[in-house]
């Protein structure tokens, strides 16, 4: 709960000094991880999730929400291949499922990626395939993201038009 | 600018003492607990501390096991939160959160537990307050009641009512006003005396109207302090009696 909790403060903070400013300059904010994560991380953890949804009702709704997904082997090869030691919570030793932080990762991202799969139905995420290369993988997001703008100026377009 | 999540107002339920408002936390389920949770609730300067500290000598003379807890007095928070009041950088979202960071330690680490063994947990304030200072401060009420659906029915909850005259006297006594008890955050006015009346009356007017809704038992705080005292003890004896006998089987 503390942890959740916690979280929520440092987003809310974030939010209005960070990302709604921006937003009423019209600018676009690139969020690194948003109010979903909570949502995958908190229901793993065994918080109810309507009460995590209720609790980020104060945040922005994004324009587009991409969900960069990768099966549980992917995410533990690469990371173990970066750096030797798992972090305390990220490796989800608070829950005390295992004593190896390795096995203990794999448990809590196990459950950390089955809410991101309701999430991806819920919230209508943009699922983008992370296992293929960087650049396949930029191009696929690139996409993604003109796509969303191009409709945006169409629209403003429109808007002029009928002004 | 679309909110990410509709609220969506909870189904109306009925308080019951001792279990969680809401949906509660899942994974520490607490019913059955022997503990009792009394919250005296009330603004600053009615003298909450004094009838606490009363309180819990009376009841340990009876062989109560008594644990106090009060806001903001979590140790994984209150330094936090120092800093941050000190700092000016709050604003009332994380105000909030943060009150409901500490609300929620102190409930996992001490007052859960607490309630397990058996204990009276005393509380000094309540969440009642982070719904008053929230709802002055134009927090969505519901929202403010979803996020505290984690936190525990207190078994009663003690009012200590003032009017603003008195309050205002009895501040101005003891350590004068200051800067979050005044409200100043608010900006109501660069007047400290203009800005505390204001606040506190509102806050008061919050108190009121959450009265019915979670059943305050309201005590008239201008009385002297051991005619206050007499009035809880008798309560708290009552109530106390009562569930002791339900425990007790009834043969002996």
């Amino acid at each position: 709960m503390t942890f959740s909790l916690l979280h929520a403060t440092d987003f809310a903070d974030r939010l209005l000094y960070n990302i709604v400013p921006p937003l009423k300059a019209g600018m676009i904010v690139l969020a690194d991880r948003y109010a979903y994560t909570a949502f995958a991380r908190d229901a793993a953890r065994g918080v109810d999730r309507r009460w995590v949804r209720e609790l980020y009702s104060f945040a922005v709704k994004p324009d587009l929400a991409v969900y960069f997904k990768v099966p549980i082997e992917v995410s533990t090869d690469r990371l173990m291949a970066r750096r030797v030691k798992l972090k305390f919570y990220e490796a989800g030793m608070d829950m005390g499922w295992s004593p190896n932080a390795l096995e203990s990762f794999r448990i809590f991202q196990g459950k950390v990626l089955d809410e991101y799969d309701r999430l991806v139905e819920e919230f209508g995420l943009s699922v983008v395939n992370a296992v293929g290369s960087i650049t396949e993988q930029q191009r696929t997001f690139r996409k993604l993201v003109s796509q969303h703008l191009a409709i945006e100026e169409t629209d403003e377009q429109l808007d002029e038009q009928l002004a | 600018m679309n909110s990410l999540t509709n609220s969506s107002p909870d189904t109306e339920n009925l308080i019951r003492p001792g279990s969680y408002y809401g949906n509660g936390i899942p994974y520490l389920p607490i019913d059955g607990y022997p503990g009792k949770i009394i919250a005296i609730e009330g603004t600053d300067g009615v003298g909450r501390s004094t009838q606490i500290h009363l309180l819990r000598e009376w009841l340990e003379v009876q062989g109560y096991g008594v644990i106090e807890t009060g806001w903001t007095r979590s140790e994984l928070m209150q330094p936090t939160i120092e800093l941050a009041k000190a700092s000016n950088t709050l604003n009332k979202l994380t105000f909030v959160l943060l009150y409901a960071t500490d609300f929620a330690d102190r409930l996992e680490k001490e007052i859960i537990p607490a309630l397990k063994a058996g204990f009276i947990v005393l509380s000094d304030r309540y969440i009642f307050t982070a719904m008053a200072r929230a709802g002055v401060r134009g927090v969505d009420r519901t929202w403010m009641r979803n996020l505290y659906g984690f936190a525990i029915a207190p078994h009663l909850v003690f009012y200590l009512k003032i009017d603003e005259k008195t309050l205002i006297r009895r501040v101005l006594q003891s350590r004068g006003m200051d800067f979050w008890e005044s409200g100043m955050d608010m900006k109501l006015g660069y007047d400290i005396y203009e800005s505390f009346r204001a606040y506190q009356r509102s806050l008061l007017r919050e108190y009121t109207s959450m009265a019915d809704e979670f059943g305050f038992r309201v005590l008239d705080a201008k009385r002297k302090i051991d005619v206050i005292q007499d009035e809880l003890r008798r309560q708290i004896g009552a109530f106390l009696a009562d569930s002791d006998a339900a425990t007790q089987p009834a043969s002996s």
